[in-house]
């Protein structure tokens, strides 16, 4: 029987820096096969290793653009994240997925698409909007709101002129404050200050929003106040896993894994659940 | 006969390691039966459930080799046969069939439990915190054993289950049962059924409990409780684990272990920059309480028999040091 518990061996092949705190590994499978049979949805997740400290989950930054290695978008704030930030490009570690749920690309098709994102939580949409980019004519219109504490905490900045060229596509920023001496041209405030200016409507569209539990339930609120339904808005979670296969039971919320039965997740299917900020 | 049960045991002992209900103190233990004098069938409940068998406390999962190679650790698993095994219990391994049997298999589960035989005893020795009854998981074991014992006194009702079982059966001295075999386990089990001093009514129990998570309970109750985790520990379905690596200057070597969590402890929902989604202990104890009335059966698993995660061995009601009694709360969130 093989063991899911077993990671495969895989090399970082890039670093970039996103933020002061916070980097893009490109990773790749050393094993030609795992390489080439490597299948993931935008929205799922990885499980990396290193041998000495430990596995902890991480989403994917890139989508099927990439066939020979993935992204993924890791903020320096534990004990894996801590070392991974001080490998580069050459260090070796422990992978095993996808696991999860991903967004709901097929239920989008022929829709407008809103997304709501704020800090880091904008790396698990990320593949979403190559995936638009790629299969444009497949969707309607493309509004992405997106929201950081400060202009330094801003993910892929360099891909947003590239991001706004997709046809029919807007993108607008804001921050939560911006610091004395630096420039900002654009809103400053929470994320949901960008509905105001919103051109998406509810009629014929879909909602995915990824960022802090709380961003998410104003997000959301907002949203309904605007007639969006809750059945068309989509959230990821974040939670403490450590198998990601549903048994180590430490993601549960109520009756679901947010391993398996998310992490992305309809919000009119978490409502009345414990332990959600949302 | 039960005279013969020596001569049975000294015959599964060749091809099993026997486990089975033996005296710890003044408690018991599923521990290694070498003879028969080992074995005390009059057991009530253990100290740790029969899980432990096949999902220990802790276990390595693998070492590291330099290159960063995982080495799988050994399975170990060996022929196991669990003599004397509750219903309460049996469910509980059935249950964690579930939940380490679904679509990415726990091989070191797995693997131990396809090489395990199952020896039930139909129980008519009632604690004073048994509720099988109401969680339809006993006093008599309806699935899941290779054969069921039944206690009549001088002698055992044999009843097999399955082609192991009728062939391990065929090992011992017996003759066909009579009407009045059955006749007379029919009568202690009624009479068992009388006994239990502790219920939880089920009906709709589910949709109670979901429509009761701001319930003032949680927080009473929270003030009393030690958040010690004892009653996850002592659980034969509580599955919740925890991997972590280790690292030995000594050995110079890398583990990665498995082993049990509980989500009573305040770490077990926290995660990087010290967010933690059940901080509040009234959270985690009503995690505990949901899982095993609530969300932990159908909800999570399909249908298990329709039966909730608990399995009402009572065990979660005999180690609380602040008596948190689980058919207590079930009773108060019905609203009496």
């Amino acid at each position: 029987m093989k063991d899911p518990y077993l990671s495969s061996i895989a090399e970082i092949v890039d670093v970039k820096r996103q933020s002061y705190d916070t980097k893009t590994y490109t990773i790749c499978f050393l094993n030609d096969e795992r390489r080439r049979e490597f299948r993931a949805t935008p929205g799922q997740f990885m499980m990396i290793s290193v041998p000495g400290l430990g596995e902890a989950p991480f989403s994917l930054s890139s989508g099927p653009e990439k066939s020979d290695s993935f992204d993924t978008t890791i903020r320096a704030v534990g004990n894996v994240t801590g070392i991974l930030d001080r490998y580069d490009v050459g260090a070796r570690i422990g992978v095993r997925g996808p696991y999860g749920k991903g967004w709901p690309l097929e239920e989008a098709k022929g829709r407008d698409i809103l997304i709501v994102a704020g800090g880091i939580g904008l790396a698990p949409l990320r593949p979403v909007l190559t995936t638009i980019q790629r299969n444009r004519n497949l969707f309607g219109n493309l509004e992405v709101l997106y929201g950081a504490r400060t202009p330094a905490d801003e993910m892929f900045v360099d891909e947003y002129e590239e991001w706004q060229r997709i046809e029919d596509t807007t993108l607008s920023l804001t921050v939560d404050s911006v610091p004395k001496g630096v420039t900002w041209p654009h809103r400053i405030g929470v994320v949901t200050t960008l509905f105001d200016d919103m051109r998406i409507s509810p009629e014929d569209s879909i909602v995915m929003t990824c960022g802090p539990e709380i961003m998410m339930r104003f997000a959301a609120r907002g949203l309904l106040a605007r007639n969006f339904r809750r059945n068309q808005i989509y959230v990821s979670l974040e939670r403490r896993m450590k198998c990601g296969m549903g048994h180590c039971g430490h993601c549960q919320i109520g009756p679901k894994f947010v391993c398996r039965d998310g992490p992305v997740f309809n919000y009119s299917d978490l409502e009345g659940l414990p332990d959600l900020a949302l | 006969m039960k005279a013969d049960l020596d001569y049975f045991l000294e015959e599964l002992r060749r091809d099993f390691r026997v486990v089975g209900p033996k005296k710890k103190r003044s408690e018991h233990v599923f521990g290694d039966i070498h003879i028969v004098e080992d074995l005390d069938l009059e057991y009530v409940t253990t100290i740790l459930p029969p899980k432990k068998l096949f999902f220990p406390p802790t276990e390595n999962l693998f070492s590291f080799n330099s290159a960063g190679e995982a080495i799988p650790a050994d399975i170990k698993a060996q022929r196991l046969l669990i003599f004397g095994i509750h219903s309460c219990d049996l469910n509980g391994l059935l249950l964690l069939d579930r939940v380490f049997e679904n679509d990415y298999p726990y091989p070191r589960y797995v693997e131990r439990r396809r090489n395990s035989v199952i020896v039930a005893m139909t129980c008519a020795n009632l604690g004073d915190t048994c509720f099988c009854d109401s969680m339809g998981t006993g006093p008599e074991p309806k699935t899941g054993y290779d054969i069921l014992l039944t206690d009549l006194g001088e002698r055992f009702l044999v009843e097999v289950g399955t082609a192991e079982g009728s062939r391990l059966a065929g090992m011992m001295r017996s003759s066909e049962a009579e009407e009045s075999d059955l006749q007379l386990k029919k009568k202690l089990l009624f009479e068992a059924k009388t006994k239990f001093k502790k219920r939880i009514n089920t009906d709709g129990l589910a949709e109670i409990f979901e429509k009761n998570l701001d319930h003032p309970l949680w927080k009473r109750l929270a003030d009393t409780d030690l958040a010690c985790a004892q009653c996850v520990m002592s659980c034969p379905t509580c599955f919740c684990l925890d991997i972590r690596d280790q690292w030995s200057s000594v050995l110079g070597e890398t583990v990665r272990c498995v082993e049990w969590d509980a989500c009573f402890l305040l770490e077990f929902a926290e995660v990087a920059l010290g967010g933690n989604f059940r901080k509040d202990r009234s959270a985690r104890l009503r995690q505990f309480m949901g899982h095993n009335l609530s969300w932990g059966g159908i909800a999570q698993y399909g249908p298990v028999n329709g039966q909730h995660k608990c399995v009402g061995c009572g065990r979660c009601i005999r180690v609380c040091p602040v008596s948190i009694d689980i058919t207590e709360v079930a009773r108060e969130i019905r609203g009496g």
